[in-house]
Formats: structure tokens, C-alpha cells, sequence
């Protein structure tokens, strides 16, 4: 049972660290990535060949990763923010297709569709993180570190331009603002914090394949910070947790086919968003509609 | 008088079948208050788009103190010391009164601004002091969105207040504002001219643009009807006549 | 020879690809409206084609009908219930485009609760293959697809020329505010759309479901080859849109030519970014980039 829940955690955090990073740039900027599980991916996989060939410790892992996530990041941002935001969104799409695509068939390096397995235990500073209480302990602080990463960066000049360029683009380009650049070092931060998500997710499991690199995945990131709402920094945690716990909670339904269960809370998902973009386009969490502030 | 700020020489612009501009010249003097007037439709707007780069003109000149704008874009408009302000305002909605100054200042893409903490205290001393200056202290964190009517005006020129250009393009900057806070308003404006401010604006009310301005450039149809001193051209019947008669 | 061959079954397939992406077009020039779901449409109509025919043995042809007819009621269902009421409350196109994959989602896995997630496939004696000289193989399937593509497109084309309904839904892709001065009702017109763009859909879902089989998550591909091909032929253009399918489903198909198929259903997204990096507006754009 602790196990169990130590587990929990652990993915919880992960997925946490998922959803804020994408909040970063969906709430704050309002770029809307469908790449997200691309870049989980490379990072976890990146993060699994550095394990098993260079090295076990986080601290080489981690950062590769991040970088990994960041250049490849312009890949999609390069050409399309110089165009309208809606070419990203069809941009990341298309990575992120070739992302699973290189995955299952890149077999020398990826392994193909069977993937990578046997990844060794991660290293903190020459110690073993052996138990799931000590990877529970790291995971935690490293969304604790993206989220004051986020936290801050929202506070700073850096975020300001973003929401402005968010809010009235052509404003903030009257006003000296480099609208293009600003959201290129968005999305390549974005990516970063991601990969550590998933460097993570590859020690704690042990293996990576590309069936946890599709696009459902982007779509289910995105469901988290739909659900726990956009406009704040816990928010997307919120989601995050809501979305893991609900399988736990959808058992307690015993007169729901266990085979099912996977589908089903997909299907709440969808229906959720789907609701909330008809009655609540700010999410359980976030605020008021926008609606409500034209009182003139 | 001193050499224009800006010149426009023979400048066309063209949508289809639609005149924009059509053989336009205009300069605008440094330091006094220029006033574009003109119906609905005369292409006002689109003179400033294609002063700040948003549009590129189809043919002739313009240039910034000798120095052709013919290669720039919104940006550099902004580089180079040109600031505008919009008939739709165009805030920062989502952001704090606040903040729609002080990002104004704030131009550099990276997660910091050049001169370190001493520079980023003075910028925010200056949001502070503008927003003293016209009135909207009391809104300091209230949200853009949020703000009555009046006070969005006043915020939009609290923008331009705050950066450093030497040429601002305003346009319809007062439209709709009640008297107090329209005299308020133009104290402001008027007020920067003396540090060598030159301002251009779009103004639609021909009742109150004799107040603000110091000479009036008359549109109709994309074309310089005239232009000189304000008395002079609103006491004109012909031109009277297009503004308020048979164009509809 | 090798390479005819795989120009032959690039043209069957670009002629489905066009159809697909025409149907997007469609949708997207006039009402704005992303329309992920196109995706779910194709993947509805496949699946119960494959019901109907393969599990109840409804006679092929009546099945098909059934299943065209259904997937257009999708679309107009989608345009009421959820497209237009996130509009009116001013929603944003990043809103519409959530919710249209909101309900790609939960499509999806209803048919993985009915069907199971691994492909289906109907045998007909369609998929039958006749080699017409030279050694080149084409399959019936395959001819009808190409025929399919020139009625619908002919169809089309007499329908936004000639037609009241028409003529009205290519003034709303130019210029929407136009559309509600002159009287005409914006609300009926994108019923229409929607009807249009989701029988366009058909021929590919019904064919796929004969030739290579459909799984439940078939449809994410769908939408993003109709989106590059309308973004490859330029947004607005529906011609763009076509000829872009074309050409997508000629490389996918000659690339199979020096690369494994795995690899082969990535050159469409490949060449996307290509053209989003080095010409945005497509080979026939019409819309302003601003």
C-alpha cells in the first residue's frame, strides 16, 4: 500500500512538472503546444542512453536532457512564431508525429518499438537513490524547482513581455518588443523544464517505449492544465492530480469492466475539456470567465 | 522654421480599388502638435501604418530626420524613438495598470534588462511617477480590463508617456473623454512639448482639436486637402462640407 | 516497374488524401472553426461501415450510405451543440480547437470500448486488384477512389459556383461580416459547411477501411494530413487544399521507394515544416498574414 501510494506520488510529480511546464507557455503566453509528449520523450530516452552508456548521475542526465529539449525545440519555434501562433500549434503536431515516428523506427537507438529497458538506478552525488521514498524526496524537488523557476520567471520582466505579447501582440511589437524572439526562448525554456520530467520517468520506470510518447499523451498534458486552469502556477499540479487520482477513484466503481478503465478516464477527460471550453474556458481553478468583467 | 521630424513625400497606397493614400506630403514640425483631421475612412490610420512599418506605402517617401523608414517594421519604428498609441487602445488586458507601464519599458527579449538592478528601480520609480502624473495611482494593481472607460485613455497615454520617444503618433488619443478630464488630458500632452516632444494625432471631434493642436493637416478620400493653421481650416465652408455633408 | 507502380498507388492515395483535405478546407475558410474532429468523422464512418457491413451484413453499398450519412450528421451535430456556442461567448480559436479534440478523445475511446483498439477491416471482393499492363497493379478500390475524388470535386465545384447555398459559402470564407449584412443566416450556412466537409471524408474512411484497415486512432493522422495539405496548397485556397493532398500522397507513397513504410508516414510532416519554414502561405495562398 505504501508503495502504492509512493508511486502515486512520484508520477503525480512528474506529471506535475509536465503540466507546469506547458502552462508556461499555454497560460502565460498562449502558445498552444501539441508537442509536449515529443519532448517527454526525448528527454526520457536521452536521459535512458546517458544512464546506460555515460553515466547514472541526475546532475549529467538532467541537464543533457534540458538541452536536448531546448534545441530540438526550435526545430518547431524557428519557423513557425515567426507566423501566426495557430502554425505552431499545426508545427508541434507534425513533430510531434515524427517524434513517435523516429521512436519506434530508429531502432538502433531508440530500439524500435520494444524501446529501451534496463535502465540503471539514478545516482544523486554518488548515492543510490535505491527506494521510492528517496526518489520521491528528488522528484518533489524537482517540481518544486520548476514551479519557482515559473514562479519567478512570471515575475520578471521576461514574463511581462510574454503576457503582453500574449495579450495585444501588435502592442507589444509598437512598443520595441521582439514578439518572435520572446516566444522562442518561451517554448525552448518550456522544453527544457519538460525534459526533466522526463529524465525522471525513465529512472523510475526503468524503460522507455514510444507507447508513452503519442499524441494522446500531448492531449492528456494539456487536459491537466485545462482542467486545474491556466491562469495560475498550481493550477496545472491541481490537474495534474486530479488526473491521476481519478483512475483510483474510477475502481471504487466496481460496476465499471476493469479492461475499460483506461478508456474511461479518457473519456471523462475529453468530455470535461470539452465541457469547460463551452461553459468555463478558464478551468476549475482559474479565474472567472472573462465574460463577467464587461460591465461597461 | 527648424527642419520637419518626419517628411512624407508622394506617398500612394493602394487595397483593391481603394485610395488609401494618394500622393500624399506632409511634414510634421518638431515640437508643436500636429492634427490629422478628416471624415470617416480618409486614411488617417493608414498614414500612421505606414509610418511605423505596419503597411508598406506603394510608392514615395518617408523619412524620420532625413533618415528613410522605407525598411521598417513596428520594432524599429519603436527603436528609433517612434511611439504610438492606438484608436482601440490595444492594453494589456489581462495585466495589472501597473504593468501595462512598466513593460513598456522593458524592450530587451532576454529573461533580463540591460543596467542591472539600478536601471530596473529607476524604470520602476518611473511607472510609479506616471501613473502618479495621470491619475491612476488609486489602479495601480487593478487589472487593465477592469478600468472605466476614462481611465483606459489615460493608461494608453501613460505608455507613451513613460518611454523615451521623441515622436509620438496618437491616434484618437481623447475621443470620448468629458471635458475635466479631456482639459486634464491635453495639459499632459502639451505638457511634454517643451523637453522636445513632437506629437502627431488623429483627432475626429473638430470642436475640441482646436484646443490641442498647433496645426491641422485635413484628409479626405487618402488626399492632403490642406494643412496650416488650425483657425484657418475649420473656418473653411469647403472643407466643412466634406466633413459633414455629401460624403456619406 | 517499381517506381510506376508507386506512382499509381500514390495517385489512389493522393486522391483520398485531396478529399480529406478539401473537406478541412472547407470547414476552416468558412467558419474558422479547426476542425480537429475531422479526424473523428473519418474514424466514425470507417467504424460503422465496418459494423454495419462486416458484423450485421448489411449489404456493402447500403452500409456506406449509412455510414456517409452518419458522419455528416456528426459534423453538423458538432457545429450546434459545441462549436457555436463556444463562438458566440467569444470564444477564441485555441477554445474551439481544445474542444474539438476534446471530442476526438472521447470518440476515440467509445470505439475502443465497443470495437477494441487493434485495426479492423472489411473484406470485399473490391479490394481485388487487376494488373492493367506492365506489371502495374490497380485494385478497384483504388479506382474508385480516384473516380470518387473527380465526382466530389466536380460536384463541388459546380455547388460553390452555381448554387445559392454555394456562392453564399465562398462569400463567408472571403469576408464574414459581409455575409450577415446582405441577410443571409450565418448559423444555417455553416451547417452546410460542416455537411459538406464531413461527406468529403467518406470515400477516404470508407476505403481505408477495405484497403488498409482503421484503428481508433486513425483519425489524428487524418487531421494533420488534411491541415498540411491545406497549409502546403496555402490557407483559403480549397484547390490549394486538394492539389496538396495530391502531393502529400504521391511522396508518402514514392518515398516507399528508398525508405521502410514506418518512415514513410513521416515525410508528410516533414514536409509540412518545410513549407511553414520556408513558405507559410502555401503554393496558392490567398489570406493576409496578419
Amino acid at each position: 500500500m505504501v508503495g502504492y501510494i509512493l508511486n502515486l506520488l512520484i508520477l503525480v510529480s512528474i506529471s506535475g512538472i509536465l503540466a507546469a511546464s506547458l502552462n508556461f507557455i499555454i497560460g502565460y503566453a498562449g502558445i498552444y503546444s501539441m508537442a509536449h509528449a515529443a519532448f517527454f520523450g526525448i528527454a526520457a530516452y536521452t536521459g535512458a542512453l546517458i544512464a546506460l552508456h555515460v553515466s547514472t548521475s541526475l546532475l549529467v542526465a538532467i541537464p543533457a536532457a534540458m538541452a536536448m529539449c531546448a534545441a530540438l525545440s526550435l526545430v518547431i519555434s524557428l519557423p513557425s512564431l515567426r507566423v501566426r501562433g495557430e502554425y505552431f500549434v499545426v508545427a508541434s503536431l507534425g513533430l510531434q508525429m515524427i517524434a513517435f515516428t523516429v521512436f519506434s523506427e530508429w531502432k538502433d537507438v531508440t530500439g524500435g518499438l520494444g524501446g529501451i529497458t534496463g535502465v540503471p538506478i539514478a545516482t544523486l552525488f554518488g548515492y543510490k537513490l535505491r527506494s521510492l521514498e528517496s526518489f520521491l524526496v528528488v522528484s518533489l524537488a524537482c517540481l518544486a524547482f520548476v514551479t519557482g523557476v515559473i514562479y519567478v520567471l512570471a515575475r520578471t520582466s521576461f514574463g511581462r513581455s510574454l503576457r503582453a505579447i500574449r495579450d495585444n501582440e501588435v502592442a507589444a511589437a509598437a512598443f520595441g518588443k521582439n514578439p518572435t524572439l520572446v516566444k522562442t526562448i518561451a517554448v525552448a525554456i518550456s522544453s527544457a523544464l519538460c525534459g526533466i520530467a522526463g529524465v525522471l520517468y525513465a529512472f523510475h520506470v526503468s524503460f522507455v517505449n514510444p507507447e508513452t510518447f503519442t499524441v494522446d499523451q500531448s492531449v492528456l498534458i494539456m487536459a491537466m492544465i485545462i482542467i486545474g486552469g491556466t491562469g495560475t502556477v498550481f493550477g496545472p499540479i491541481l490537474g495534474a492530480l486530479i488526473i491521476h487520482l481519478l483512475p483510483a477513484g474510477l475502481t471504487y466503481l466496481t460496476f465499471l469492466p476493469a479492461r475499460e478503465l483506461a478508456s474511461m478516464q479518457q473519456i471523462i477527460y475529453g468530455g470535461a475539456m470539452v465541457l469547460l471550453m463551452i461553459y468555463r474556458p478558464s478551468g476549475i481553478i482559474g479565474r472567472a470567465n472573462l465574460k463577467d468583467t464587461w460591465s461597461k | 522654421m527648424s527642419a520637419p521630424v518626419l517628411r512624407l513625400k508622394g506617398v500612394n497606397k493602394r487595397f483593391g480599388g481603394v485610395v488609401a493614400a494618394n500622393d500624399v506630403d506632409l511634414d510634421l514640425p518638431p515640437g508643436i502638435v500636429t492634427a490629422l483631421v478628416g471624415p470617416n475612412g480618409a486614411g488617417k490610420t493608414t498614414l500612421f501604418n505606414l509610418i511605423t512599418g505596419n503597411l508598406k506605402p506603394d510608392s514615395g517617401a518617408i523619412e524620420l530626420r532625413g533618415r528613410s523608414l522605407a525598411d521598417i517594421d513596428p520594432r524599429g519604428a519603436a527603436r528609433l524613438g517612434i511611439a504610438r498609441s492606438f484608436q482601440d487602445l490595444r492594453l494589456f488586458e489581462q495585466m495589472s495598470v501597473y504593468e501595462n507601464v512598466l513593460s513598456v519599458m522593458e524592450c530587451s527579449a532576454l529573461p533580463w534588462q540591460p543596467g542591472g538592478g539600478a536601471a530596473a528601480r529607476a524604470r520602476r520609480d518611473k511607472a510609479d511617477a506616471t501613473l502618479e502624473l495621470v491619475g491612476l495611482t488609486r489602479w495601480h494593481d487593478a487589472r487593465a480590463i477592469d478600468l472605466g472607460y476614462a481611465e483606459q485613455k489615460f493608461l494608453s497615454l501613460a505608455r507613451i508617456l513613460v518611454t523615451d520617444a521623441s515622436l509620438w503618433l496618437l491616434d484618437e488619443p481623447a475621443s470620448g473623454l468629458d471635458p475635466a478630464s479631456y482639459d486634464r488630458f491635453v495639459k499632459l500632452v502639451r505638457g511634454r512639448l517643451a523637453d522636445g516632444i513632437t506629437i502627431c494625432l488623429i483627432e475626429h471631434n473638430l470642436d475640441i482639436v482646436q484646443g490641442i493642436s498647433d496645426r491641422i493637416a485635413f484628409l479626405d478620400q487618402g488626399t492632403v486637402l490642406a494643412a496650416g493653421e488650425p483657425r484657418a481650416i475649420l473656418n473653411d465652408p469647403k472643407l466643412a462640407a466634406i466633413y459633414f455633408g455629401e460624403r456619406r | 516497374m517499381l517506381f510506376l507502380q508507386l506512382l499509381v498507388d500514390g495517385l489512389q492515395l493522393g486522391a483520398l488524401y485531396a478529399l480529406m483535405a478539401v473537406g478541412f478546407a472547407v470547414i476552416f475558410g468558412s467558419t474558422r472553426v479547426f476542425h480537429y474532429a475531422h479526424g473523428t468523422t473519418y474514424v466514425i464512418i470507417g467504424y460503422l461501415f465496418y459494423w454495419l457491413a462486416e458484423r450485421l451484413h448489411v449489404p456493402w453499398w447500403l452500409a456506406a450510405a449509412f455510414a456517409a450519412f452518419a458522419g455528416v450528421v456528426f459534423g453538423v451535430a458538432l457545429d450546434r451543440y459545441v462549436y457555436r456556442p463556444i463562438q458566440r461567448d467569444e470564444g477564441s480559436f485555441f477554445t474551439v480547437f481544445v474542444a474539438s479534440f476534446g471530442i476526438g478523445v472521447v470518440a476515440e475511446n467509445i470505439i475502443i470500448i465497443l470495437f477494441g483498439a487493434s485495426f479492423v477491416s472489411i473484406s470485399t471482393p473490391l479490394t481485388r486488384a487487376a494488373d492493367v499492363g506492365g506489371g502495374i497493379v490497380v485494385s478497384y478500390l483504388g479506382i474508385f477512389s480516384v473516380l470518387a475524388a473527380g465526382l466530389l470535386f466536380t460536384f463541388l465545384n459546380w455547388f460553390l459556383a452555381r448554387t445559392d447555398v454555394g456562392v453564399a459559402l465562398r462569400a463567408l470564407s472571403e469576408n464574414p461580416e459581409l455575409v450577415r449584412g446582405f441577410g443571409l443566416n450565418p448559423r444555417k450556412l455553416s451547417q452546410y459547411t460542416f455537411a459538406l466537409g464531413s461527406l468529403l471524408v467518406a470515400p477516404a474512411a470508407l476505403v481505408a477501411t477495405c484497403v488498409t484497415g482503421l484503428t481508433p486512432t486513425a483519425g489524428h493522422r487524418v487531421v494533420l494530413i488534411s491541415i498540411a495539405a491545406s497549409i502546403i496548397g496555402g490557407i483559403g485556397s480549397l484547390r490549394g487544399a486538394g492539389l496538396g493532398g495530391l502531393i502529400l500522397g504521391l511522396a508518402e507513397s514514392l518515398a516507399v521507394w528508398k525508405l521502410s513504410t514506418g518512415w514513410s508516414e513521416a515525410v508528410a510532416f516533414v514536409i509540412l515544416l518545410g513549407f511553414i519554414l520556408a513558405r507559410p502561405s502555401g503554393l496558392f495562398g490567398t489570406r493576409a498574414r496578419v
